[in-house]
């Protein structure tokens, strides 16, 4: 096992190398220059060439991206051009906040996604099974920015039920103020997550009814309750949990454009305004950071088999 | 691990979810921000450094200028220079030598006492590479504000001294700009470059808390020269989306918010939880056209007439910008006052003009062009509808043109590469024509610089240098009066329309003034 894990953490490294190309290339290969978004409209041509130089942007690429992994590999991730503040500090303060959300979403997903699924595969072809999945995939469709607009213009604006946006009041704070403003955007992220998983947790369940295990189970008088959570769910579990390590990693993706909409201080509203100034220590840093997380979840949830069915086993 | 404590976990796991979500359900609703004291304001982005001489961005710069003070201000609600941390000033004959009496009673918010040696401490900062609170910053302000002085002398505690290389008629408007602040020298020598999260100056608030992202509180100062302000604490927080902006303003969430999108704008002002109030500003948007190309023939002065001619300004000021503009004459907006000449050639929606200009021209077909358009971008209000609105016109007296669209901060750099044709908009952070005038038409300006068109006129290089050097302001305002006719009849813009500013703000807020200069100047300001 721990052969197995050190063997999957060595199979990072070139993965988290291919990205920090990937990333660093786009970057720079995309047009605008960062030293005439910082320096604005006053610049004139010699501060821009002088800032430039100072920057390193005059160097060629290949030197610019080496001496980037360089300090990376030391753990150094640079400094903001736009904040001027070191940005790993930078990305951990917003890290929280996605995570915050990112949990609350996956909750919100997981919950009603699992619960919709059970039921549907357990009244398979009621009219329930049909108008769930029916929303499920209307759920798929919807894009983000429009069921969160949707969201704040009914919930916030017209029933005044909850906040707009942010995740804490102006005033005051505290766990049920950011429990109300995480409401709107856990669920506006986790509603397309949440479909997915109803599906694979149907069609997952589905499967598993028909084996062999669940007849004999019935037939020596298990209650259906008993055969569907314990019996079937176990065994569905694997393909679950599955979906759910991807959904994480989409739904640490798909934060960006929530946290945009609800204004959620997390690191994707940070990103979207690192690229837009192109300061480029924070964007390589961010997708950095975000792509190892991502990674790491991944290798997690290969872990967590072993636990949910003990028959697979790493070696 | 065994299966119980699985199903112990998900039995736990299971009911915190449930609590969590129970109780965000009983939460309370949106809490209501103000009491008569504190004031939320939503920007539409969240402030990223305060030191002001590191303030690149307009939202920034609307919190710092409640925290730092220049040596002269505006009046409120005007681009009117008024004595601020400087009492009274002389300038010399020649115009180089400005000598400043300071006020007496002034005090940073650490504590120590403001005086000449502080201006000048805050000012050889930025030039200076071997002063000591320098720092391994970058002082994109500094050529252009500091640049022409030769010396700032401390003549006594009270009198500050600037020698300048050149005569600089718009100096005095230098010293109000954000970045010419003037920062507590023992806050510099304590934080260093790291003033930016501690700033300390002379302004009517302080920062007291900024966490960022969430928000930024800055409270009134207690010792602050011309009294405390009525209201104690302002909180800004940021909201991107406009739509929540729009929902956070009429559900009373935040006290004030501004650049709503205009098509809400209707339904806002029945609002009867909001007031609006719109105001001109020294804004000004155009198409730039490539006044050196023959290929489209953009060097023909008729065919850029045509141009003019065949644009519907009122229409794009009307249905696009939805009354929020002023149709353009001339570069400069009629805030600029005795500067701003009304008596340019006009040149009204008349395609059929249009189409006798370019067969004057020898283009009595038309031709095609290229032009590039913003997707979005910091003050060009509705870029891609007003982009299509203007092919339209065009298209029609024959000038077919291929909209590229760009992401702003891609376009920006393309802009300076000698675009063929070109939407820009320009904002005024000061009072003075010259910012404007010299910055877009003298040839000194030329790409990279903001004179995107390469546009050349002898006469227009002349009075706009002979203006930049003279003090008597009555003058000068001759001189960039006869620019504006020059320039307006050369047509190398097409001149669209002077935006407004648009701010959304509650009902109990009272004395709230637009300010040109994009300010919210709240010590100014009560709540009811």
């Amino acid at each position: 096992m721990r052969k197995y894990i050190l063997r999957r953490l060595a199979q990072t490294i070139p993965v988290l190398f291919g990205v920090s190309i990937l990333v660093f290339a786009m970057l720079h290969l995309a047009p605008g220059d960062p030293v005439e978004v910082l320096l604005g409209p006053e610049a004139n041509a010699e501060s821009i060439e002088h800032l430039r130089k100072e920057m390193g942007l005059d160097q060629p690429l290949v030197v610019q991206y080496a001496t980037w992994a360089g300090r990376m590999v030391e753990g150094d991730f640079g400094r903001s051009t736009v904040l001027n503040r070191e940005v790993f500090p930078e990305i951990m303060k917003r890290f929280k906040a996605t995570l915050i959300l990112t949990a609350g979403a996956l909750t919100f997903a997981v919950i009603v996604g699992v619960g919709i699924g059970i039921l549907a595969a357990a009244m398979r072809n009621s009219i329930f099974d049909s108008v769930a999945m029916l929303f499920a995939l209307a759920g798929l469709s919807m894009p983000l920015f429009f069921t969160g607009i949707a969201s704040i213009l009914i919930f916030a604006r017209e029933l005044r039920w909850l906040p707009s946006s942010g995740m804490y009041s102006p005033v005051g704070g505290g766990f049920l103020d950011l429990m109300a403003h995480l409401v709107l955007p856990a669920i506006t992220l986790g509603a397309v997550s949440a479909a997915i998983i109803a599906r694979m947790t149907r069609s997952s369940m589905l499967e598993v009814l028909g084996q062999d295990y669940i007849r004999t189970a019935r037939a020596k008088g298990a209650r259906e309750r008993r055969v569907i959570w314990l019996h079937a769910l176990r065994n569905a579990a694997i393909t679950i949990l599955t979906v759910l390590g991807m959904q994480f990693g989409y739904l640490l993706g798909g934060s960006v454009i929530t946290e945009a909409v609800f204004s959620w201080p997390g690191l994707g509203q940070m990103m979207v305004r690192a690229i837009q100034s192109r300061d480029y220590p924070m964007v390589q840093g961010g997708v950095l950071f975000v792509s190892a997380i991502f990674v790491f979840v991944n290798l997690a949830v290969d872990m967590l088999y072993a636990w949910v069915d003990p028959r697979i086993r790493y070696s | 691990m065994s299966f119980l404590s699985r199903n112990a976990l998900l039995r736990r796991s299971a009911l915190v979810a449930a609590l969590a979500l129970s109780t965000s359900l009983t939460a309370p609703g949106p809490a209501r921000a103000a009491d008569s004291e504190t004031l939320v304001v939503g920007l539409v982005a969240e402030p990223v450094t305060f030191d002001p001489t590191q303030i690149g961005d307009l939202n920034t710069g609307r919190v710092s200028r409640r925290i730092y003070q220049g040596l002269t201000g505006f009046e409120y609600g005007t681009y009117k220079i008024k004595p601020q941390l400087a009492e009274s000033w002389e300038i010399s004959e020649d115009g180089l030598v400005y000598t400043f009496k300071l006020r007496p009673d002034v005090k940073f918010h650490d504590g120590t006492p403001f005086d000449a040696a502080s201006v000048k401490y805050s000012y050889d900062r930025q030039t200076d590479p071997e002063h000591p609170a320098h720092g391994a910053l970058n002082y994109r302000y500094a050529k252009n504000y500091l640049g022409n002085i030769e010396a700032i002398e401390v003549i006594d505690d009270l009198t500050v001294r600037f020698k300048l290389k050149t005569p600089q008629a718009p100096f005095l408007q230098y010293l109000t700009v954000g970045s010419m602040g003037i920062i507590s020298p023992a806050a510099l020598q304590k934080w260093g470059d790291d003033i930016a999260q501690h700033p300390v100056g002379t302004g009517p608030y302080m920062l007291t808390e900024w966490e960022p992202g969430v928000k930024t509180v800055l409270t009134a100062f207690g010792d602050y020269y011309e009294g405390v302000p009525a209201i104690k604490n302002l909180i800004y927080v940021p909201i991107v989306e406009p739509q929540a902006r729009l929902s956070a303003i009429s559900t009373g969430e935040i006290g004030l918010t501004y650049d709503v999108p205009v098509e809400s704008l209707d339904a806002l002002r029945e609002d009867p939880n909001v007031e609006v109030a719109t105001g001109l500003s020294a804004h000004v948007w155009y198409v730039a056209l490539d006044t050196t190309r023959s290929d489209p023939p953009f060097d023909n002065k008729l065919v850029r007439q045509a141009m003019n001619y065949a644009v519907d300004k009122e229409a794009i000021v009307k249905d696009i910008v939805k009354g929020t503009g002023e149709v353009s004459i001339s570069p400069l907006s009629p805030i600029y006052g005795d500067a701003y000449n009304p008596d340019v050639q006009k040149y009204p929606y008349d395609p059929e003009k249009a189409k006798a200009l370019l067969a004057e021209a020898g283009v009595p077909d038309g031709f095609s062009c290229t032009f590039m358009v913003p997707e979005s971008g910091s003050g060009m209000q509705s870029p891609v509808e007003m982009g299509t609105f203007i092919q339209a016109n065009l298209a029609a007296v024959g000038i077919n043109c291929a909209i590229q669209t760009m992401e702003w901060g891609a376009y920006l750099t393309e802009y300076r590469n000698k675009p063929e044709m070109a939407q820009m908009s320009w904002n005024s952070v000061m009072g003075d024509p010259d910012y404007v005038l010299y910055r877009l038409f003298h040839s000194s300006a030329f790409p990279p610089g903001w004179n995107a068109g390469s546009y050349k006129n002898e006469q227009v290089d002349a009075l706009l240098s002979k203006a930049q050097v003279i003090t008597d302001q009555a003058e000068r305002d001759k001189l960039y009066r006869e620019a504006q006719a020059l320039i307006v009849e050369d047509a190398p813009w097409i001149f669209v329309d002077h935006g407004q500013q648009i701010v959304a703000y509650t009902p109990a807020l009272k004395d709230f003034k637009i300010s040109p200069n994009f300010d919210f100047a709240f010590e100014y300001t009560h709540l009811e």
